[in-house]
């Protein structure tokens, strides 16, 4: 007989509070899973996006909650000698049907980004025109092809194109007229940020020191605005950032919980067992062997919560995939890291739950538990 | 005295911060494989004096002596109760979720034996106590005569010097009573070792070679 057995003859003494508690920690783990796969997928799509576009600096806001930058920048930063294209993009989230929440990009007609989108069907909308170009996906989901006409916050546009973009959120993303886009959010005059083209540096310049210098030079010219490397404006917009905070914090809580599981079921268990740890340590146990099944038990809890979790996660992050609602941001496969930190996770939670109630355990005289009833 | 393996000095014990003095001064000696009996009435202290000489617990003054070393200090009481002596209980204390032959590998965590090992021991153990056919029960499907003997074979699991029972047979019928003091004098007397066993019944002490009575915490004769 091995030590892990007896630690799990332990748990299946009581198989219904051992399989609550699994849930319990599933449901934690779950969400963990499901909620930072989520976030970090959508993250890798922004960092897809912003590779794909050409985007070498992004110039917005220094301020987090105020995020808008005045048209008249574009003008200067173009006149920058390094500067190849600044091209101006409003981002928005919005309800384009009940069910159908999407992206919303507003560009220039001419910006270099539109280059980086493939046309499937029909053509790049005018400036200054109710039109607008969907992301195949989304288009799908809308059921909407070039020609028909579709209502974005009660007004009326002309679907001119569908495309094929770098990433899953151009996929399920529109594209309109940036004045369109101004209009509709009330925006005028203001855009979310720049996205700045570089020219090729001097011979024998790195990429990281050109970069380096364009965005000391832009915020030296612009005191207010910040430059940001096309890869960290991808993974620190507010989107993302807001994205990571609320999936982690919602899964905090739910492995929160899921602790209070464990530590609840293994008090209880402890204490149920104040007889036979008695007669462990009788029998030359020493309190650390106590110690040890007591923890074994709880992070068995916590990994096999956490295998059912992180299954559980993953179909969760599937069936998100799959609905018209988050298809835009969710591609339904998980990074393989997430299953592995998912499961770490889940031990080590069941280690500190079990650890007070190990305690206590450890700390029983022999001769009291023994006498106890 | 070069015999003795086991010593009490003017050992007390109080329970409940001295308003129980379960033990008033006990000297006692017991030498290398010697049987000894503790007999007394009801509440005298038999059960505290076996626990005390088993290292479960530790008196409140005096000390006890293991071949001249005292439990009290430095001694590795852990190690002390796994691999010196042997304790078998009149309610068994198996581990219902255990079976036999898993049971009696317990006291066999603290030692250096691998998987096999164990259960190739245990396995001999419960043969020695004549269960071998009952080595996967479960401690719910044995008798209580086997129970206990179950519970012999777990005491004797690290070849404990010392065996310490209290009151043995105190859950038993006559007919297994009887076995089962069988069995334990004659585990004694085959491996030598000492044996000190409580009892409150006349007929078990008579098969001791020393009795020792208790009253009130002290030894009356
Ligand atoms: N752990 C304990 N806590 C408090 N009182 C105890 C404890 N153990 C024994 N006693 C008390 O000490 C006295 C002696 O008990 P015990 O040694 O069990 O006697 P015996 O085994 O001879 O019946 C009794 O009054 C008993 O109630
Ligand atoms: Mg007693």
């Amino acid at each position: 007989m091995s030590f892990i057995r007896i630690a799990l003859k332990n748990l299946l003494r009581r198989r219904l509070r051992t399989v609550l508690t699994l849930c319990g920690v599933g449901v934690g783990i779950a969400a963990f899973v499901a909620l930072v796969g989520f976030s970090r997928s959508f993250e890798d799509q922004w960092a897809k996006l912003y590779e794909s576009s050409g985007t070498d600096i992004a110039v917005v806001q220094k301020t987090f909650l105020n995020t808008f930058v005045d048209e008249s920048v574009g003008e200067k930063l173009r006149s920058l000698p390094f500067v190849a294209a600044a091209d101006p993009v409003i981002v928005n989230l919005m309800d384009l049907t009940p069910e159908v929440n999407a992206l919303v990009y507003g560009w220039p007609a001419n910006s270099f980004e539109m280059d980086t989108l493939t046309l499937l069907q029909g053509r790049r909308f005018h400036d200054d025109q109710p039109e607008v170009m969907l992301g195949e996906v989304l288009a799908e989901n809308l059921g909407k092809k070039p020609g028909e006409e579709m209502d974005i916050q009660g007004a009326p546009f002309q679907v001119v194109g569908v495309f094929r973009g770098g990433s899953a959120l151009e996929a399920g993303a529109a594209v309109l007229p940036l004045r369109e886009l101004q209009k509709l959010s009330d925006l005028g005059g203001k855009v979310t940020a720049f996205h700045v083209h570089l020219r090729n540096g001097a011979e024998g310049e790195s990429d990281q020191q050109r970069m380096q210098k364009a965005r000391a030079e832009i915020e030296a010219a612009f005191p207010g605005l910040k430059a940001l490397p096309a890869s960290v404006r991808a993974r620190n917009n507010q989107l993302v950032v807001l994205a990571r905070s609320m999936a982690w914090g919602t899964s905090v809580i739910a492995l929160f919980i899921g602790a209070l599981g464990i530590a609840n079921t293994m008090a209880m268990s402890v204490f149920e067992r104040t007889k036979e740890i008695g007669v462990l340590r009788a029998l030359g146990w020493r309190r650390s062997r106590v110690m040890k099944l007591i923890l074994i038990e709880a992070a068995i809890l916590g990994l096999v919560g956490g295998c059912f979790g992180v299954v559980g996660g993953w179909l969760t992050l599937r069936i998100l995939a799959g609905l018209p609602f988050t298809a835009s941001f969710v591609t339904g496969s998980i990074p393989p890291l997430i299953c592995g930190e998912g499961l770490g996770i889940s031990v080590v939670v069941g280690l500190l739950a079990g650890f007070l109630p190990a305690q206590r355990g450890a700390r029983l005289s022999p001769v009291e538990a023994l006498r106890y009833e | 005295m070069s015999d003795c393996l086991l010593e009490g000095k003017n050992v007390t014990k109080h329970y409940d911060e001295g308003r129980i003095q379960a033990l008033r001064g006990v000297d006692l000696a017991v030498n290398a494989s010697e049987f000894v009996a503790i007999t007394g009435p009801s509440g005298s202290g038999k059960s505290t004096l076996l626990q005390l000489l088993g290292g479960l617990d530790q008196p409140t003054s005096g000390e006890i002596l293991f071949r001249g070393h005292s439990l009290a200090n430095s001694f590795d009481l852990d190690s002390y109760r796994s691999r010196r002596v042997g304790f078998v209980f009149q309610a068994f204390h198996l581990l219902p979720t255990l079976r036999a032959l898993e049971n009696v590998q317990i006291p066999m965590f603290e030692t250096k034996l691998g998987l096999r090992e164990r259960e190739a021991k245990a396995a001999e153990l419960l043969r020695e106590v004549g269960l071998e056919h009952r080595l996967q029960q479960y401690p719910n499907q044995l008798s209580a005569g086997e129970r206990q003997r179950t519970a012999i074979a777990r005491s004797l699991a690290n070849d404990p010097e010392i065996l310490l029972a209290d009151e043995p047979t105190g859950n038993l019928d006559s007919e297994n009573s009887a076995k089962i003091m069988a069995l334990l004098t004659g585990i004694q007397a085959k491996r030598n070792m000492v044996l000190v066993i409580v009892t409150h019944e006349s007929a078990i002490a008579q098969l001791a070679q020393r009795t020792i009575h208790i009253r009130d915490g002290r030894i009356s004769s």
